[in-house]
């Protein structure tokens, strides 16, 4: 009985809720030993319980388990309907169950092998043939899938020096059953585990449990920046004054980036953006309600701007290989025979790969800078691995935590002091870590810093000195930086500072930043004196002083973009700047725009962006050796930035930092297509920006260029436009104006710098094009030109101190252009003036003149042909000579064209040669030339038969027109009379009426019978209209012979319109012999004749018609005729339409 | 050198007309110049009037070429079209097939075209019709044979054969020796 207990599982249903385990158990361990009970309670959403039901593990025997099924089921107990049934084991035990059995199986299993082989003692090689078992006897022999034997390798390893032992059938063929190991699997109990509760919502989604309301995403936002400011500070290893930091795991992610690329692009710089710019948008002054605006549309730029890149490229790669795609699609297409391929756009195709490469490559570098999470200078961490470059991500990252929390304490006044002091303290920070940065760019180039580029040759080539130029930008920023940080903290710590006049600060700046720069050295000297060192470094070479033009250009441009809002003025206050007047110019500049955005807040912007931006161009210099790019994307954005600045002024403010940053991002080419080009590269610069965006200025930058952020961009705008309270206004400018007056003054420098350059660049331009200037110049010069030349009015006064240089550039390429011009131009000429061939010697003078007089029409050119009368003495000699080998060309090709003509015949159908000769003719034909002879053929002959004709017809005419009135009265007349007359004359004519079996024979015949019948003249007519109610031809007819005039072309009025309008004289004559030739069948009928000789004389030539009608009672010979007769017809009818047709169809 | 006999010129202008049609007899009368056919050492050569006249100061064991070889006659005087004709042929071209770049080195080594590899045909192409094989950037390629009319094109497997190879440019390389 024990024996054949087993565990079962059961259903309980239909329990009361208030039941317990102890209950149930209780309930049915008088059938077995209950050893699980599992009570389950399922609830309404409200938490009211509707269903309760239990499973029971129970050992028990299967009476046992009948007896309980019917003993309890569908019994009521403690307030439910028990329902029981058999149910499943639970998965978990079926699991158990399963790999126990499994596991016995295999232990079974492995015994019984042992023993089978030890009892064969025989090396069984197909068992054993599982991957990975050495062949016995042979060493270095593996067994691998399908019993295949590999050898094992001894590799040498490149790196270690080490042997490596490579064994095959674990690389290749190693495919292994899984599924039988069950030995150490994980335990049962452990396949079950239960979510712990976290607070975090993710958890608790996990959990089912949704918070009812949203949250709200400002409080998001808030938190994140709490986070990042807080992993900054970390990251800095520095006390931070932010409230509430928490331990970063935003730091992780940052220090985790280098490693993984892809993935934080998509996030991380998004998130860091978002942050920033709320931030910014913040510290404006504006209300909290318009973070969320910008917020979101930043978000979904990012996202954009992902997927644009996506969609780029493939349509990129779809360009390339359209043609392909679509005959991948489909399997071929059919064309027609006179299809012409767009030779165009083929031949383009290899012009628009190479586009579509080097915009790849672009891309490449523009995702390649996506790539580095928020920082550039990581992936050179990574790259590098020197704690110095560590050292500078952290300062770039200071440096934007620096900004924003400069800003956010100037937002949160009560903190500011401390603010001012942390500012302090990183600028100091800074300054230890700005050389770091320095050494590291000269490391990499071997030209860092300013007092590098000193050292480097001359012959560098442009694209190096690009490169230093990039580096001494970026040490140039970041000294400004310094400076402006100096100078902010002095200004603080001695005064409140939330009074900070723009005089004071200025003067502070002044006092202080020399004493830095003393202190300090080269770094953190007066920016003055940096552009001097500078400015010194490069003295002599020009070319790099171009590169430092490029760097200080941005800055300057954000100078213009600013400009724009108090036009001319501001660059008055720059050149006077240039005296290093600068508290009071910088003052006046400050107060001239007071209403719009200051300039310090401009200047900020650019610092920040120059500054962030440079580790990116560090990057992309590394990867990109394009370096003539940059300046032509410039001029292309330039433009654009200025279309952007039109709109608004204040928005312009904003803008021209970007302005002047994405000059320097554009680094694809491509100016052939200019506006998708623009959004290219827009897109293109978003990409490579946004990494180098953990500032967030890109982030801010973004929606302000890309179109679809254009209401972000107002928002944005409008914000610039909120009156800023003066306090916080002037808190922005602290911390900015001295880094901007500084920016003036090197812009200031760099503009005369640039003019001087322009200067001997023209001077130098000028001299190239005398010396001729190689013609090998890369195109893409030429075409850097080209755009520079279109671009420059477009970009005029955004930057008008550029414009020299490009103009000076663009002259030089135009003369390039120039030169290539005259040349060709002389070629014309050249050929111009060659004497034509046919004008050459005597005779061709001859005929010039004679060509001079007549204009160019074709028609009226004087041919070698009328020369030829006068010139044959000349002529004839050489006309001799050649004559016979002419003449036998000649022959040979008429040959060949006759043979061409057979071959045509035979390989084509011939109907098309024909048909074309055809054609030739019938053309001819149109156009009839009387005075040409063989064209008189065409003429007819007999003119004055068709005029008698005419004569006849008109008559005919007019005669119809009279007599059918004549005969309708007669009808009406003579109606009711006739048919008792046809009766009779029925009766009499009975062997008249048997012959006849067509109508028209009968109407003919009753027309010869009449005169025998009738008597009466005038019911005669009448006879005949009732029986040919119809045919005016008979009433024709009547009347002929009533007028009783001898006709000779009566059968021409029958035959006559048809057969003279179709047909020639000819036929009509054939057919009158044929008619005569009739006769005979008249013959058979001459009784009759007589009869009628009152109406018809016996000859009357007008029966002639009728004779075709007419058949004799057994006349054989005249049906024969006419059946020859109709077939004759025929046939020339078909030939004819056959011919016409022919004739008609080549056409 | 010599001028074809007719009947040489017969059976090369039969060939000729499988692939240019009507065409031919713009080869034969240019209005831009006297052009003949010449046959020299078997081969079948097009001159203008003046290069004749210039190779006719050339003694014939000494020529190797003149102007441009359409082909050769072979021993069973049957004509066979050298690669060299492309470029005059192919602007006369009735029916053209477009090949892919993926068959397209298929074909220039002397490979016939799948189907798997043809872009494009003409229209009312029939089969063993002559055919000027291009490339789908529209480089003429060489000659061809359709192996199959166009509607049949439609219904064949993706590797039947859907034009034999006659002559292609990659004959400059492989055969440079034999192509004058």
């Amino acid at each position: 009985m024990k024996a054949n207990r087993e565990v079962k599982r059961l259903f309980v249903g239909g329990l009361g809720q208030n039941i317990s385990k102890a209950d149930l158990q209780n309930q049915f361990s008088r059938f077995g030993e209950v050893s699980d009970v599992e009570i389950i309670t399922r609830k309404d959403d409200k938490g009211n319980p509707q269903k309760v039901f239990a499973y029971i593990n129970i050992r028990v025997s299967e009476a046992d388990l009948h007896k309980c099924m019917s003993v309890l089921n569908k019994t009521k107990w403690k307030g439910g309907t028990l329902q029981i049934q058999l149910a499943k084991e639970s998965f978990l035990h079926r699991l158990a169950q399963e790999r126990e059995a499994a596991k016995a199986k295999k232990e079974k299993s492995a015994i019984g092998n042992t023993s089978f082989l030890e009892k064969m003692g025989v090396v069984d090689f197909h068992v054993k043939a599982v991957p990975g078992t050495e062949v016995p006897g042979h060493k270095n022999w593996v067994v691998s899938k399908f019993g295949r034997v590999l050898p094992v390798l001894h590799l040498k390893n490149q790196h270690k020096r080490k042997i490596m032992k490579y064994d095959p059938s674990k690389y290749c063929h190693n495919l292994k059953k899984i599924g039988d190991d069950v030995t150490n699997v994980t335990p049962v109990s452990h396949l079950t585990w239960e979510l712990e509760g976290g607070d975090d919502p993710m958890s608790k989604k996990r959990r089912g449990e949704f918070c009812a309301a949203h949250s709200s995403p400002r409080k998001r936002i808030k938190m994140q920046k709490d986070e990042v400011s807080a992993a900054f500070a970390a990251a800095r290893a520095r006390p931070s004054r932010v409230p509430g930091s928490p331990p970063p795991p935003r730091q992780g992610e940052a220090q985790e980036t280098p490693c993984d690329p892809v993935t934080p692009t998509l996030h991380v710089p998004a998130s860091h953006s978002q942050k920033l710019e709320n931030v910014f948008v913040q510290t404006s002054g504006v209300g909290t309600t318009r973070n969320r605006n910008p917020m979101s549309d930043d978000d979904t730029d990012s996202e954009e701007e992902i997927r644009l890149l996506i969609a780029r490229e493939e349509s990129l790669e779809k360009t390339v290989w359209s043609s392909v795609d679509e005959s991948a699609n489909e399997p071929f297409e059919v064309v027609r025979g006179d299809f012409k391929p767009d030779v165009h756009t083929l031949r383009s195709f290899p012009g628009l790969g190479d586009a579509s490469c080097l915009a790849g490559e672009d891309e490449v570098t523009g995702t390649d800078c996506n790539y580095d999470s928020g920082d550039t200078d990581e992936i050179i961490a990574a790259k590098k691995k020197s704690s110095k470059v560590k050292s500078r991500t952290e300062f770039s990252q200071t440096e934007m935590s620096d900004h924003k929390k400069a800003l956010k304490n100037i937002k949160n006044w009560e903190l500011s002091d401390h603010c001012v002091a942390a500012q302090k303290g990183k600028t100091n920070m800074e300054l230890a870590v700005s050389p770091g940065a320095t050494s590291h760019s000269s490391s990499s180039r071997g030209v860092g810093s300013a007092s590098e580029s000193t050292g480097s040759e001359e012959d560098e080539e442009y694209s190096a000195l690009m490169k230093n130029c990039l580096r001494v930008r970026l040490t140039l920023s970041d000294l400004e930086q310094l400076a402006g940080g100096d100078l902010q903290a002095p200004g603080q710590d001695p005064g409140s500072g939330d009074q900070k006049i723009p005089a004071k600060c200025g003067r502070a700046s002044k006092s202080q930043g020399t004493p830095g720069g003393l202190c300090r050295g080269r770094q953190c000297i007066h920016p003055e004196e940096i552009v001097a060192a500078l400015l010194e470094g490069e003295e002599n070479t020009n070319e790099k002083q171009k590169p430092n033009e490029n760097s200080l250009k941005p800055k300057f441009q954000a100078f213009k973009g600013v400009g724009c809002l108090y036009g001319k003025e501001s660059v008055k206050t720059l050149k006077e700047r240039v005296a290093s007047d600068n508290t009071n110019e910088d003052q006046n500049s400050l107060k001239l725009d007071p209403s719009s955005l200051s300039v310090a807040k401009g200047s900020p912007y650019a610092n920040v962006s120059s500054s962030e931006l440079t580790p990116l161009q560090h990057a992309k210099k590394a990867s990109d050796p394009n370096q003539k790019q940059p300046e032509k994307r410039q001029s292309t954005f330039e433009s654009e930035d200025h279309k952007m600045v039109s709109p608004s002024s204040l928005e312009s403010g904003n803008r021209s930092p970007t302005s002047s940053l994405l000059p320097l991002k554009r680094k694809s080419l491509s100016l052939h297509v200019k506006t998708s080009k623009v959004g290219f590269d827009k897109d293109c610069c978003h990409g490579t920006r946004k990494p180098g965006e953990g500032s967030g200025r890109n982030s801010l930058l973004a929606p302000a260029e890309a179109p679809e952020g254009s209401s972000s961009r107002a928002a944005w705008g409008s914000s610039a436009d909120v009156p800023l309270p003066v306090s916080s206004r002037a808190a922005v400018r602290a911390p900015g104006k001295p880094a901007d007056d500084n920016e003036k003054r090197l812009a200031a420098l760099e503009q005369r710098w640039r003019a001087k350059e322009a200067r001997k660049q023209l001077v130098r331009d000028a001299l190239a094009d005398l010396d001729g200037r190689p013609e090998d110049k890369p195109t893409h010069i030429i075409f850097d030109s080209d755009s520079d030349a279109e671009e420059t009015p477009a970009g005029e006064q955004s930057r008008r101190g550029e414009e020299p240089v490009k103009e000076a550039r663009s002259r030089a390429s135009g003369k390039l252009f120039d030169s290539e011009d005259e040349e060709s131009g002389s070629e014309d000429d050249s050929h111009r003036f060659r004497i034509k061939p046919q004008f050459e010697g005597r005779a061709g003078r001859k005929l010039m003149d004679l060509q001079s007089h007549f204009g160019t029409d074709d028609r009226f050119r004087m041919d070698s042909r009328f020369l030829e009368s006068d010139s044959e003495e000349e002529q004839e000699e050489e006309n001799d000579r050649r004559t016979a080998e002419q003449e036998e060309l000649a022959a040979e090709t008429l040959k060949a064209l006759n043979i061409v003509q057979s071959v045509l015949r035979t390989s084509l159908s011939g109907s098309t040669h024909k048909g074309s000769v055809a054609a030739k003719e019938f053309k001819d034909v149109i156009h009839y030339d009387p005075t040409r002879h063989d064209h008189a053929s065409y003429e007819r002959k007999t003119d004055d038969k068709p005029k008698e004709s005419k004569a006849k017809r008109r008559k005919k005419r007019e005669e119809a027109e009279k007599l059918p009135e004549v005969s309708k009265e007669m009808y009406y007349n003579v109606a009711a009379d006739l048919k008792e007359i046809f009766q009779t004359t029925k009766v009499t004519s009975e062997t008249a009426d048997e012959t006849p079996s067509s109508e028209n024979h009968h109407g003919e015949k009753v027309k010869v019978q009449k005169p025998t019948t009738l008597t009466n003249g005038a019911e005669q007519p009448g006879g005949f209209t009732f029986s040919f109610f119809d045919s005016d031809a008979k009433d024709v007819k009547e009347d002929t012979y009533r007028v009783e005039t001898v006709r000779t072309g009566t059968v021409f009025w029958q035959g006559a319109p048809r057969v003279q309008d179709s047909s020639s004289e000819e036929e009509d004559v054939t057919e009158e012999t044929e008619d005569n030739e009739a006769g005979p069948g008249e013959v058979s009928v001459p009784e009759k004749e007589t009869t009628r000789f009152f109406f018809f004389s016996k000859n009357d030539e007008r029966l002639h018609g009728c004779d075709l009608f007419w058949r004799g009672v057994g006349s054989g010979i005249s049906r024969n005729s006419w059946e020859a007769r109709t077939n004759n017809l025929r046939i020339d009818c078909r030939k004819k339409h056959k011919d016409a047709k022919r004739r008609v169809k080549p056409k | 050198m010599r001028p074809l006999t007719e009947e040489e010129t017969r059976v090369m202008f039969e060939k000729i007309a499988k692939y240019i049609g009507e065409n031919l007899q713009l080869l034969v009368d240019r209005p831009d110049g006297t052009y003949c056919f010449r046959l020299h050492n078997d081969r079948v050569y097009y001159v203008s009037e003046k290069i004749l006249k210039l190779a006719a100061n050339i003694s014939g064991d000494k020529l190797v070429s003149l102007g441009t070889c359409f082909g050769k006659f072979t021993k069973t005087h049957k004509f066979r079209l050298h690669i060299t004709a492309l470029d005059y042929l192919a602007p006369y071209a009735k029916y053209k097939v477009w090949i892919k770049p993926g068959a397209e080195q298929s074909f220039l080594y002397g490979n016939h075209v799948l189907k798997s590899g043809l872009g494009r045909i003409t229209e009312s192409t029939c089969q063993y019709q002559g055919v000027v094989v291009y490339s789908m950037a529209d480089v003429p390629l060489g000659f061809g044979v359709a192996a199959k009319s166009t509607q049949d094109c439609r219904k064949v497997d993706p590797m039947a054969i859907v034009v034999f190879h006659q002559a292609d440019i990659g004959e400059y390389v492989r055969h440079e020796e034999t192509l004058t």
